[in-house]
C-alpha cells in the first residue's frame, strides 16, 4: 500500500556492554527466550508486510543479524539488511539508506519494540489524516524501570530522570509538543501559534514515545538533508517536526500539515531492551518447556519461563525469571527476578537476584549475585559475591 | 439491499472486506436498514490497513474518512470519492487478457461496495457513480489505454467542475437575489451551499441576520456558526426544540438537501422536515438549495423505506455532560431500543421553491429536469 518499513536494529550498544558482544548484537538479545527482533518481524509478518529493510550498525553485527534472519524467516519475509557505519544515530541511519526509500510513506520501527499494536493501525491513521508524521505513544510501563547496575547502590536519592513531556490536543489525536527526558530542564517552551490554533492542549508526563513512526517520505528526506546535525529520530527529528507544524514558511509544499499521535491504552509494551531486568510479563503463568527437568522440591513460581532441555537440581527456587535453553542449574539455587540465557551452568548453592546472565557463562558454587550483569562466556569463581557489577570477559 | 433478508445479508458478509458486528437491539420498523456496532469498526478497519492488498490506498483513505466522520456533507463526500477514483484510474493498468472497460468497471464496483460498507452511499454519490460507469462503458474501443485513462480523468474533472463547483456558483448567484435588506434568514444544520449563499450576500453588502438552528447529536450548526461569525455576520443560535418560538421573527428559510426526489420530496438531514413544517405554518417561504446532480427519479413517500441509521451511542450520551449518563451502556437491554435516524423526507407542500443550477423551480418541476436534462449529462 505504498508503505515501506524500516526496522532500526541498532548495533552493539555501549550501554549494554556485558550483555552484547560481537556474536550477539543488541537486536538478537533474547526476551523471553526469543531474540527481541523476532517480535517486530512477527508483528510485521502478521500484517502482511513482505518487504522490509533492517538497518544495523556495524558490519559484524549486520552479519549476525542477517544470518539469523535468513535462517529464521527464509521464505516468509523478504528482508534487506543494510549496514550503516557505527554511531550515526537513528537519523543518520535513515540518511544512509535514503536511496532505498521510494514509497510515499515510510514506517520506522525500532528493533527492540515489543508490542501488540498492529502497525496497520499506525499507518491507517497516518493516511487518514494525511499526516507528516504519526507517532505511537503509550503509557510508561509501571514496573519500575530500574537503571540496571549503573545507578546501583550509590545514588539512591537519584530520581528517575527518564520522563517525557508530551502535549496533545483534547481529542488525543494530534501531537503538539514532545520533549524527551534527557534534555529536560526546569521549564519547557511551547509555541504560541500551535496553542492558538488548537485552543486547548493537555500536557502529560506519564506517556512515552514507543518508537514506531510513520513518516511522509519526502518530508523526512528533506528534513534529514537540511539538518545535518540531527542524530536521533526520537530526540531531534520528531520534536523538530512537531515544533514546526502549522508554521507555514518552512514547510514543504507550502501547505501546513499536521502531526498525529496515536495513543494506545492497552498495548503491552514491555520496556526497552535496555532495562531487561525490570520487566514483567503480562498475565502469564510460568512456561516450562516439556523437555526441562526439575529436581525434587524445586519450585518454579508464576511468571517464569524455562527453556528447552534445561535441568534444575533439587531444592531450587525460581521466581519471576526467565531461564534459557540447555542450562544446567545445580541444587539449592535461588533465582529471583533474573534472566539466564542459554547454555549457562550454575553451580550449587548460588543465589541470583535481579541479574542478567548471558549465554555460555559459568557460575561456580556458592556465588551470590545481586543486580549484576554477567557477560558472554564469563566464569564466576566459587564463593564470590557481587553487587551491582557488570562482569565481562576481557576481549583478547 | 434490504437488511431483513437474512440470506442476502449472509452472502454479502462473506464478500465483505472487514467484518462489522451488527447492532443487537434494532427498532422493528427499521430492520431493513443496516446498523452496526460503531465502537470497534474504525479500529478494525485501521488495523487491516496493510493487509488489504487489493484496495487502492486512495479509496481506503476515503473509506476510513467516511467511517470516522472526517468527511461529511453530500458534496464533500462525492468529491472525495471522485478524486479517489481519479487516482485509481491513473494508477490502473489493464491486466493481460482483459478489456479495460469490463475490468475497470469491475474494479470500481468492488471499491464502491467497500465504500458502502464504510458508510451507505448518499444519492448524490450514487448518481456520480452511475455517471462514471456510463462514461467507462461509452469509451470508444479504438482508444489506447493511456488515451482512455486521460479521457476518463478528464470526464471526472468536468463532472466535478460543472456539476458541483460551477453549479454552486450559479445557485449562490440566484439565491442572493432572494435576500433583501432587513431579512432574517433561518437555516438548519450545516449545508455548504447555504453557507456560500449567506457569505456571498454578506459580501454584496446586504443587511440581514441569520438564525442557525441546530440539533443533537451531531451539532452540525456549530461549525457553520463559527464560520459565519468569523466573517462578521450577526447570528442567533438555537436548538430545534425552540424553532416554533423563533419562527415568528424569520422572513425566509434556506435549507440544504441531500437529494430531491421526483415527487418534489426533499431528502435531507433529520429535522429539516420539522423546520419546513413550522415555517409553513407561520407562512414563511422555504427555499431549498440543491445542485441538479442530486436529483433522483425515485419517489419516496416517507422517511422509513430508505434512510440511514447512525450510532446509537451518540444519542445515549451527551458530550460534555458526564452526569447525564443514565442511558449509557444500556444498548443491550431487551426493553430499550435506540433509534438514531440520519435523514428525513420533507413533503413538497412545505417547500416554496427549489434553487438549482438550472434556475429557480417549483418542486413539481423536478421530474421535468430529471427527464430532460438527465440524458444530457450522460452525453457530455
Amino acid at each position: 500500500m505504498d508503505f515501506q518499513v524500516v526496522v532500526l536494529a541498532g548495533g552493539t550498544s555501549k550501554k549494554l556492554v556485558p550483555l552484547v558482544s560481537k556474536e550477539v548484537p543488541k537486536a538478537l538479545l533474547p526476551v523471553a527466550n526469543r531474540p527481541v527482533l523476532s517480535y517486530v518481524l512477527e508483528q510485521l509478518e502478521l500484517s502482511n508486510i513482505k518487504d522490509l529493510i533492517v538497518v544495523v550498525e556495524g558490519a559484524d553485527a549486520a552479519l549476525c543479524v542477517g544470518g539469523w534472519i535468513s535462517a529464521a524467516y527464509v521464505d516468509r519475509l523478504h528482508v534487506e539488511v543494510a549496514t550503516v557505519p557505527e554511531d550515526v544515530g537513528t537519523a543518520g541511519a535513515l540518511r544512509a539508506i535514503a536511496h532505498h526509500l521510494t514509497a510515499k510513506d515510510v514506517l520506522v520501527v525500532s528493533g527492540d519494540l515489543v508490542s501488540d499494536v498492529p502497525p496497520g493501525a499506525v499507518t491507517a491513521a497516518h493516511r487518514r489524516h494525511d499526516a507528516v508524521v504519526t507517532a505511537m505513544i503509550c503509557s510508561v510501563p509501571v514496573s519500575g524501570l530500574s537503571e540496571a547496575g549503573s545507578s546501583g547502590a550509590k545514588d539512591k536519592t537519584k530520581k528517575p530522570g527518564r520522563y517525557n513531556i508530551i502535549g496533545m490536543d483534547p481529542t488525543k489525536q494530534f501531537l503538539l509538543h514532545i520533549a524527551t527526558g534527557a534534555e529536560l530542564e526546569k521549564d519547557t517552551r511551547i509555541r504560541k501559534s500551535i496553542l492558538r490554533a488548537v485552543g486547548q492542549m493537555d500536557i502529560r508526563a506519564d506517556l512515552m514515545d514507543a518508537h514506531m513512526y510513520a513518516f511522509n517520505r519526502s518530508v523526512l528526506q528533506e528534513v534529514l538533508d537540511q539538518k545535518d546535525k540531527f542524530q536521533s529520530l526520537k530526540q531531534d527529528v520528531l520534536p523538530y517536526l512537531v515544533r514546526s507544524q502549522l508554521k507555514s514558511e518552512i514547510l514543504i509544499n507550502g501547505a501546513p500539515q499536521g502531526q498525529q499521535a496515536k495513543e494506545n491504552g492497552n498495548d503491552k509494551v514491555i520496556g526497552e531492551a535496555n532495562h531487561l531486568s525490570g520487566y514483567n510479563f503480562s498475565a502469564q503463568n510460568n512456561i516450562i518447556h516439556p523437555s526441562a527437568e526439575l529436581g525434587s522440591k524445586t519450585t518454579v513460581g508464576p511468571h517464569c519461563m524455562l527453556g528447552e532441555g534445561s535441568q534444575m537440581g533439587d531444592k531450587c527456587s525460581v521466581k519471576r525469571s526467565v531461564i534459557g535453553r540447555h542450562c544446567r542449574i545445580g541444587s539449592n539455587v535461588k533465582v529471583v527476578n533474573s534472566v539466564v540465557m542459554n547454555h549457562v551452568t550454575i553451580g550449587d548453592g548460588c543465589s541470583i537476584q535481579g541479574s542478567v546472565i548471558c549465554s555460555n557463562a559459568q557460575l561456580q558454587e556458592r556465588v551470590a549475585l545481586k543486580d549484576c550483569q554477567v557477560g558472554l562466556g564469563y566464569v564466576v569463581s566459587a564463593g564470590c559475591e557481587y553487587k551491582g557489577e557488570s562482569l565481562a570477559r576481557k576481549e583478547k | 439491499m434490504q437488511f431483513d433478508d437474512q440470506g442476502r445479508v449472509n452472502k454479502s458478509k462473506k464478500r465483505a472486506v472487514f467484518n462489522q458486528p451488527e447492532a443487537k437491539n434494532r427498532v422493528e420498523l427499521f430492520r431493513h436498514l443496516p446498523q452496526y456496532e460503531h465502537g470497534s469498526q474504525l479500529t478494525d478497519l485501521e488495523s487491516k490497513f496493510l493487509e488489504l492488498d487489493s484496495m487502492h490506498p486512495a479509496v481506503y483513505k476515503v473509506g476510513v474518512q467516511y467511517l470516522a466522520g472526517d468527511v461529511t456533507g453530500g458534496n464533500a463526500r462525492c468529491i472525495a470519492m471522485l478524486r479517489a477514483f481519479q487516482e485509481v484510474i491513473n494508477d490502473y493498468s489493464t491486466p493481460p487478457g482483459k478489456t479495460l472497460v469490463r475490468d475497470l468497471t469491475a474494479k470500481i464496483s468492488s471499491y464502491v461496495s467497500f465504500l458502502i460498507e464504510c458508510r451507505p452511499l448518499s444519492m448524490s454519490m450514487g448518481n456520480a457513480i452511475r455517471f462514471q460507469k456510463s462514461r467507462i462503458a461509452k469509451l470508444p474501443l479504438t482508444l489506447s489505454e493511456t488515451e482512455a485513462k486521460a479521457a476518463l480523468c478528464n470526464d471526472i474533472d468536468r463532472f466535478i467542475n460543472e456539476k458541483i463547483i460551477l453549479a454552486d456558483k450559479v445557485i449562490v448567484r440566484h439565491a442572493a437575489t432572494k435576500v433583501r435588506d432587513g431579512d432574517v434568514l433561518l437555516t438548519y444544520g450545516s449545508s455548504c451551499v447555504v453557507e456560500m449563499i449567506l457569505l456571498y450576500a454578506h459580501e454584496l453588502g446586504k443587511q440581514f441576520r441569520v438564525v442557525v438552528v441546530d440539533s443533537r447529536p451531531k451539532h452540525e450548526g456549530q461549525a457553520l456558526l463559527r464560520r459565519l461569525l468569523a466573517k462578521g455576520l450577526s447570528c442567533t443560535y438555537t436548538h430545534i426544540n425552540a424553532v416554533s418560538y423563533i419562527m415568528h421573527e424569520v422572513t425566509r428559510v434556506f435549507l440544504g438537501a441531500s437529494s430531491v426526489l421526483s415527487n418534489g420530496t426533499t431528502y435531507s438531514r433529520v429535522g429539516t422536515a420539522c423546520v419546513a413544517m413550522v415555517a409553513h405554518a407561520f407562512r414563511v417561504p422555504v427555499l431549498i438549495c440543491c445542485e441538479a446532480y442530486k436529483f433522483h427519479e425515485r419517489v419516496q413517500l416517507d422517511s422509513i423505506c430508505s434512510n440511514e441509521l447512525g450510532d446509537s451511542n451518540d444519542i445515549a450520551r451527551v458530550p460534555g455532560r458526564p452526569d447525564v449518563n443514565s442511558m449509557d451502556n444500556r444498548t443491550n437491554e431487551k426493553n430499550l431500543q435506540f433509534l438514531n435516524l440520519m435523514y428525513d423526507a420533507t413533503p413538497s407542500e412545505y417547500v416554496s421553491m427549489i434553487i438549482t443550477d438550472y434556475g429557480m423551480i417549483p418542486p413539481t418541476s423536478v421530474p421535468v429536469i430529471v427527464r430532460e436534462y438527465r440524458r444530457e449529462y450522460l452525453l457530455i
